[in-house]
């Protein structure tokens, strides 16, 4: 039973590292969408600037 | 290189990131599902080593993301092309999750097993050593003062660091270690049974999957935020706008010459304390 819960600790640590790893992601996406149009002055940061 | 440029581009499209992000949600509990409940524990360890099924495959996970790393590092200093660094360092980072995660579940598995959450045997510290030698990588990235000289720095210890990464691979061979030796990379037949193999090639691609899905995502983060820096290096600075005064002297800057406070101490003349 104590085995079974090292085995449980280790498969979450697995899932929620990986998912916090994912989040940390998208929060830098986002900054950096809101960096680009309040530098550019796009208001859709996501498209590519036309040349 | 062609190829690898052409898979990055796939990657890096929205649907093939939401595709890839799918696979990885349903193959990793796929995962779960097999290690937890369908696999039979083992004769001798018993449940605990279940934890096999996601500490293995996290392991070479981080071995695999070093080895882009150095081949990357490599492409960037025969090339000089940026995204050859964005690469290296996406594979870094996510290397540098695999490889604590390697560690965690390691010592989650060697409590039970060993009596000890940690101990300074030969596998253990050489996977140590391997987690600092990247996460200065990492460090080393924020220091240097140019992007140029920064990824050709990091270039450096992407190629030079992976040489431990073979070091580990032999260490329970080289050195008396309480680890176990290799059961499945090794030469010769895996020493295991055929379902726990199974089990084990399959979380192993289900770590593939993930991998593949964080890289096209930090990728793809890379490039908005070397366009953030591009965009920052481009645009003229409150310094570079402002009028030069008549004033100021060459090589010196104004707010030393001319300072609201009078002047400053060590300028000649300038009303010391002595």
């Amino acid at each position: 039973m104590r085995d079974a819960s090292y085995v449980l600790a280790g498969y979450a640590i697995t899932g929620t590292a990986l998912g916090l790893y994912r989040l940390q992601l998208a929060r830098r996406t986002r900054r950096a969408h809101r960096l680009v149009a309040a530098l550019t002055g796009r208001t859709d940061a996501r498209s590519r600037p036309r040349r | 290189m062609r190829l690898v440029n052409r898979a990055l581009a796939r990657m890096g499209t929205r649907g093939a990131q939401r595709a890839l992000g799918w696979a990885t949600v349903v193959s990793l509990l796929a995962t779960a599902m097999l290690g937890l409940v369908v696999v039979p524990p083992d004769a001798n360890q018993g449940d605990v080593q279940r934890l096999m099924y996601v500490h293995v495959p996290a392991a070479w996970l981080a071995f695999a993301s070093f080895g882009v790393v150095f081949v990357a590092s490599i492409a960037y200093l025969r090339t000089g092309q940026t995204r050859w660094d964005r690469v290296a360092v996406s594979s870094a980072e996510i290397g540098v999750q695999f490889c604590a995660l390697t560690i965690v579940l390691g010592s989650l598995w060697g409590r039970p097993v060993w009596g000890a959450w940690w101990t300074w045997d030969p596998r253990l510290t050489t996977t140590a050593v391997l987690l600092l030698i990247y996460v200065g990588y990492l460090s080393l990235r924020q220091v240097a003062d140019s992007p140029a000289r920064r990824a050709h720095w990091a270039a450096v210890v992407g190629v030079v660091g992976f040489i431990d990464v073979p070091i580990v691979h032999m260490s329970v061979v080289w050195w008396r270690s309480l680890h176990q030796e290799a059961t499945v990379l090794r030469p010769g037949a895996p020493t295991m049974a055929g379902s726990m193999l199974a089990t084990l090639l399959f979380s192993t691609v289900a770590f593939s999957v993930a991998y593949a899905y964080l890289m096209a995502v930090r990728t793809r983060v890379g490039r908005v935020e070397d366009r953030v820096a591009g965009t920052l290096m481009a645009s003229p600075t409150p310094r570079a706008r402002a009028p030069r005064r008549s004033g100021s002297l060459d090589g010196i800057p104004d707010e030393v010459t001319s300072s609201p406070l009078g002047p400053p101490a060590y300028s000649p003349g300038g009303g010391g304390n002595a």
